[in-house]
């Protein structure tokens, strides 16, 4: 056996990686801004709306939740051109990981929505609140609180998530560590830093969100 | 564009295809059942070294929670490439399949030791002060006093988990492992149509994960204790 460890080539290349870092933090948050909004509308409509607009939503969160995200992402990368419809790797990335974020968020979501005490929309109601004041100023606090861990922790989930992107040719953490890894061939030493900038940021994000949810939505989080 | 897939639809469904789409479906299925499964007992050894108290075994306590927390924050990807370049340079010839079967046991073994630490912190403390006090031993205490109670909590959660990553091993066809995403590019690239090849791959996860996940739902309110039910 003769393999030695060896950074020396890593090091140089490691703000090139953090680079990468950035984009993938950029990914996993766009996504997850796009998500969220998705998410609240079909928890809306999963809740308030009638049996046909359920029935789509139900059909939407239980195709995207049970079929692999980077299929999804094939799909609409490799089969959605045939029909003239053509996105940038980075564009279809993107687009795969909000709608899937979107089916995962509608059902975290949803719980928030029927968390809410049947008493206190109807006390909202008695108050003269239209609908969209009521979901603003009683049930979106009340739901916070209770949906800020998951949702936390779903973010980070997706960070891991924006790996994926590396097989579509996006040049983030995990694309950067191939390009180096194809430059220099010290596959371990580099794929070992790469995941532990997967592990310093997600780390970051974890204490980040934790002290956010504590400090502004009394959410139970720990810190570890 | 229809017309084409219409066109292809006969010569893409033909025997030999079929047949490779169905073991493909199996692989899937085998390696995140057998990741999970080892996974689930490893994981469980390492949830109850976490929980022991003597001053001797504070190092592998470390350990664990080091292992946990850190295969928790690395993506599927970059473990699987991990595994395999590791292989590599140990000079150890595996199949593509071993590699990621290693991978998702890494990766189970990490997040299913949350769930069963959760599930053993669910049983009270009272249960086990008074199991202390009737001197059981700590395997004792776990045997006959805390599994009993715990499993119900563990089990749901820990099914999830496996049906979730029966769409995350995906990501092993990048190493060449004959799954199902990997039977997916190998049609594509014979020339079907690509929204016929990945439509039906979609369609064949799901036919998959759906019903699994629809008994985890059934199991989780089965086994949910009497109050909450």
């Amino acid at each position: 056996m003769n393999f030695a460890v060896d950074f020396s080539d890593i090091w140089p290349r490691v703000p090139y990686l953090l680079g990468g870092a950035w984009l993938s933090l950029q990914i996993a948050f766009l996504a997850f801004c796009g998500g969220m909004i998705i998410g609240l509308f079909g928890a809306m409509a999963k809740t308030y709306g009638g049996p046909w607009l359920r029935r789509i939503v139900d059909i939407y969160v239980s195709f995207f939740t049970n079929t692999p995200q980077l299929v999804q992402i094939y799909f609409i990368f490799f089969a959605l051109p045939d029909w003239g419809v053509r996105f940038s790797p980075y564009v279809a990335v993107l687009l795969g990981m909000t709608l899937n974020a979107g089916a995962y968020l509608t059902q975290v979501q949803r719980t928030g929505f029927t968390s809410v005490r049947r008493a206190e929309i109807e006390a909202a109601e008695t108050l003269g609140f239209t609908r969209m004041q009521s979901v603003r100023y009683v049930i979106l606090p009340h739901i916070m609180k209770t949906l800020f861990p998951p949702l936390s922790n779903l973010y980070i989930l997706m960070t891991l998530g924006t790996s994926m992107a590396a097989v579509f040719g996006v040049e983030e953490l995990t694309g950067r560590a191939f390009n180096i890894n194809s430059e220099t061939f010290r596959s371990v030493e580099v794929f070992l830093v790469a995941a532990g900038i997967y592990i310093v940021i997600t780390f970051m994000a974890t204490l980040l969100l934790a002290g956010v949810g504590r400090r502004f939505f009394r959410a139970k989080m720990s810190y570890f | 564009m229809f017309e084409q897939i219409v066109d292809a639809a006969p010569r893409f469904f033909g025997y030999y295809n079929v047949l490779f789409l169905l073991q493909a479906l199996a692989a899937t299925f085998l390696l995140s059942l057998v990741g999970c499964v080892l996974g689930f007992g490893f994981g469980f050894l390492l949830a109850v070294t976490r929980r022991t108290t003597g001053r001797r075994l504070l190092p592998l306590r470390v350990l664990t929670i080091v292992f946990s927390e850190a295969f928790r924050r690395v993506p599927f990807l970059v473990t699987l490439m991990l595994v395999f370049f590791a292989f590599q340079a140990l000079r150890l010839e595996t199949s593509m399949f071993t590699v990621a079967l290693v991978s998702v046991c890494l990766i189970a073994t990490a997040f299913i030791a949350e769930i069963v630490r959760s599930g053993l912190a669910s049983v009270h403390q009272n249960q086990w002060d008074a199991a202390a006090a009737m001197n059981f031993t700590y395997l004792e205490t776990l045997r006959y006093i805390v599994v009993p109670q715990a499993w119900k909590v563990m089990l749901p959660p820990a099914f999830s988990f496996f049906v979730l990553f029966i769409k995350d091993t995906a990501l092993a066809s990048q190493i060449g492992v004959v799954e199902l995403t990997f039977a997916g590019k190998v049609l594509a690239n014979k020339g079907f149509p690509a929204a016929l090849t990945f439509g039906t791959i979609l369609v064949l996860y799901f036919a998959l994960s759906w019903p699994l996940a629809r008994f985890g739902q059934w199991m989780e309110v089965k086994l949910a204790p009497a109050r909450t039910r």
